[in-house]
């Protein structure tokens, strides 16, 4: 029972400091007490099983406390796909104690820690991480990401499905960093023009980037089939049988998915988050992050080399009870450690504060995860049609000085105005050349001349959304593929962006880009948990910030000279 | 093919870089025909940058080799899938929906992989669920 009177009563005379502690926008922020009844409880719940595992006839017959008979289809899968069976009864007899050092332990090797987990049950899984401080959980981020260069995603999308804006910001987003840029729609239709902005505007940028736009699972496959989109990542799945099906999948129906991508040589990671079944009506009484880690162990029994997570969308469940942020930075872990590519989050509107904002980001931030933010808004929020960032356009400087004052790599860096300038207005070029080409809605110099000083889809003139739809539907209709883009972009004069697109459509046929956590680098070279592979052990090791790159993240908006106090650094 | 009995390392990867010898497109062209002037002279179509069965193979291999079974064993499906026309795979996806199909369904589809296709993984994953979502209540009522 709480003894201070409810705040609604006015009758009540509080203190000029009350007022003003009223008045913060952090009490605009939802915050519930815990129900693990009903699995409203970060990760620390009685209602959790117990870990265990029995094997017979080289096959798991219990696990967590449940019989063969007892499994529900998420046991099923992954007693069958994720769990090693020969490693698991000797990896479960380690004390839980003795692995969470491990993970802390740098001289404990990443291959080690990864071995052991992979005889590892969900629940055991739990009792490992339950040991963890937040700061124990950033060093075991830190050495278990799989990708040894941290790298950051966008979201580039338009109030108004603005196929020009989404090329401009994607091209922006692209010089500034972003490794992977991903948009969606607020009107569906328009999805193959906005998604052609999307591929167009990332090459302008910097060639390499790759793109989805994310839509329901079969148009997502779709448009990735026809090289309109280079990735995919809304694939989602849930931590209970019942959310699951409610879901209208199954672990076999994503696995079959997962295969389908790799089949077109189409990167693509699956999607979860702590909060999701809790929101979805049906958590089974069971902890947020014992859910996510049954997903995390699903997706990896599917094969698919990655996983978006950290509660995604459902961040203001987590968010509102105690050590939710501390469990959605567990999650990561996990996914990490499970030797999963992690796209960490820190992409959905979270919090009315800016010091709270800023302090959920740190866990994935500092130690660097595969990509920090799973949508960073690379428009202004009210442009997000993901429901807003925890990160937009107006916080880029401030994350460009938190990468100088920390020295880490958050994956972007600050571009001069006159570069950011030059790309927007070529990407909104580009668009115009290849509307013309293909017979879609002109586009007129005025919008041009708007998407290279815009902000936001205020700055733009209205298009005749009609005949955009019709141009949309043309688009499918007609059968284009991005091999047909390449040579409407090469015949209108933009070689060097057709170059880019056709290389980036040229690495399906390597199937490099299909490794764990690869990417692209701005010289085409895929980096992936292969080539590229987390070394950290300790002071000294893993990735630093140095050399050529922390020269660039020096350059900030504003710098003094040292030489004459009086001049800006350039 | 010759890459069966290629044993690839950490060293070969990325393939695009360190083995492009290894690579083709299951039109049988090789990574350097994928040309602009190709492109603008119209002898490159969407099917010539499709994966091969062969590549999804060998990155299996790299896949294996980091130790990652798992995702070795997507691109076996993989593998066996390049083979199934798009509209159909995406069909096969949505049999395998929850409540989507009977156990009969799911007994031909499975047949239709192994069968049509030499997609032998693929029909074990599709029976595997079939038992799975008999024991779940997840099979359609049999027409």
């Amino acid at each position: 029972m709480t003894a201070v009177e409810p705040r609604s009563d006015s009758t009540v005379r509080t203190s000029k400091r009350t007022e003003i502690l009223e008045a913060r926008p952090v009490n605009l922020d939802g915050f519930v007490e815990e129900w693990p009844e009903k699995g409203l409880v970060a990760m620390e719940s009685d209602f959790d099983p117990q870990p265990s595992v029995r094997v017979e006839d080289g096959r798991i017959v219990e696990l967590d406390g449940r019989t063969r008979d007892q499994f529900d289809f998420m046991d099923t899968f992954i007693a069958d796909h994720a769990i090693d069976v020969d490693t698991c009864e000797a990896a479960m007899a380690t004390e839980s104690v003795e692995i969470a050092r491990m993970i802390v332990d740098p001289r404990t090797s990443r291959a080690d820690v990864v071995a052991l987990g992979r005889g590892l049950t969900p629940a055991k899984i739990l009792d490992v991480v339950k040991l963890m401080n937040v700061v124990e959980i950033m060093m075991g981020i830190q050495k278990t990401r799989s990708r040894r260069t941290p790298a950051n995603q966008a979201h580039s999308t338009s109030a108004k499905d603005n196929p020009i804006q989404v090329a401009a910001d994607a091209a922006e987003g692209a010089v500034r960093g972003f490794a992977e840029l991903e948009t969606t729609l607020g009107v569906v239709r328009y999805a193959p023009l906005v998604a052609i902005g999307l591929q167009v505007g990332g090459q302008v940028g910097r060639g390499g980037t790759l793109t989805q736009c994310a839509l329901e699972e079969a148009t997502e496959l779709d448009l990735g089939m026809r090289g309109i989109t280079a990735y995919a990542e809304t694939i989602s799945i849930y931590g209970t049988e019942s959310v699951f099906v409610d879901g209208d999948d199954t672990p076999w129906s994503k696995a079959f998915l997962a295969s389908a991508y790799a089949s077109r040589g189409i990167k693509m990671r699956f999607t979860s988050g702590t909060g999701s079944e809790v929101q979805m009506g049906n958590a089974e009484g069971r902890s947020m992050l014992y859910l996510e880690i049954r997903c995390i162990l699903m997706a990896k029994g599917a094969g698919v080399q990655g996983l978006q997570n950290g509660s995604i969308s459902c961040i203001g469940v987590p968010g509102a009870v105690p050590g939710g942020i501390r469990a959605v930075a567990a999650e990561n872990l996990v996914a990490s450690w499970m030797d999963l590519e992690c796209a960490s989050g820190n992409d959905q509107s979270f919090s009315h504060s800016p010091m709270r904002r800023t302090s959920r980001l740190l866990p994935q931030m500092l130690p660097g995860t595969d990509f920090v933010c799973s949508g960073y808004s690379a428009v202004p929020n009210k442009d997000n049609m993901f429901a807003g960032s925890n990160l937009e356009t107006d916080d880029y400087d401030d994350w460009n000085v938190i990468q100088r004052d920390m020295q880490v790599d958050g994956g972007l860096r600050h571009v001069r105005e006159d570069v950011i300038l030059q790309v927007r207005n070529k990407a909104a070029r580009a668009m115009q050349a290849l509307f013309a080409e293909l017979d879609l809605p002109a586009i007129t110099d005025e919008e041009v001349e708007a998407a290279t000083y815009a902000n936001s889809s205020d700055d733009y003139p209205d298009r005749d959304v009609l005949a955009d739809l019709e141009g949309a539907r043309s688009v499918m209709d007609r059968g284009i593929t991005g091999i047909d883009l390449v040579r409407v972009l090469e015949r209108a004069g933009f070689g060097d962006v057709a170059e880019n697109y056709l290389k980036v459509l040229r690495q399906r046929v390597s199937g490099d880009l299909l490794q764990t956590a690869a990417v692209l680098d701005a010289g085409f070279v895929p980096r992936a948990a292969i080539n590229d592979a987390n070394d950290y052990a300790g002071p000294g090791t893993g990735y630093r910030l140095t050399g050529e790159r922390w020269e660039e993240l020096k350059k900030l908006r504003h710098v003094t000279s040292a030489e004459n106090p009086e001049e800006e650094v350039v | 093919m010759t890459t069966a009995n290629t044993d690839l390392t950490a060293a070969d990867y990325p393939l695009s870089v360190n083995r492009p010898d290894l690579l083709h497109t299951p039109t049988g062209k090789t990574l350097d025909d994928l040309t602009m002037d190709a492109v603008v002279a119209g002898d490159i179509t969407a099917e010539d940058l499709r994966i091969s069965p062969d590549t999804l193979k060998l990155q299996g291999q790299l896949a294996a080799a980091a130790g990652r079974r798992q995702l070795a064993d997507n691109f076996t499906r993989a593998s066996e899938m390049t083979a199934i026309p798009d509209a159909e795979v995406l069909d096969m996806y949505n049999s395998l929906r929850p409540n989507a199909s009977s156990a009969a369904q799911l007994e031909e589809l499975a047949s239709r992989l192994e069968n049509t296709y030499s997609a032998t993984t693929c029909a074990a994953l599709v029976r595997e669920a079939a038992q799975v979502y008999a024991a779940r209540n997840l099979l359609a009522e049999e027409a």
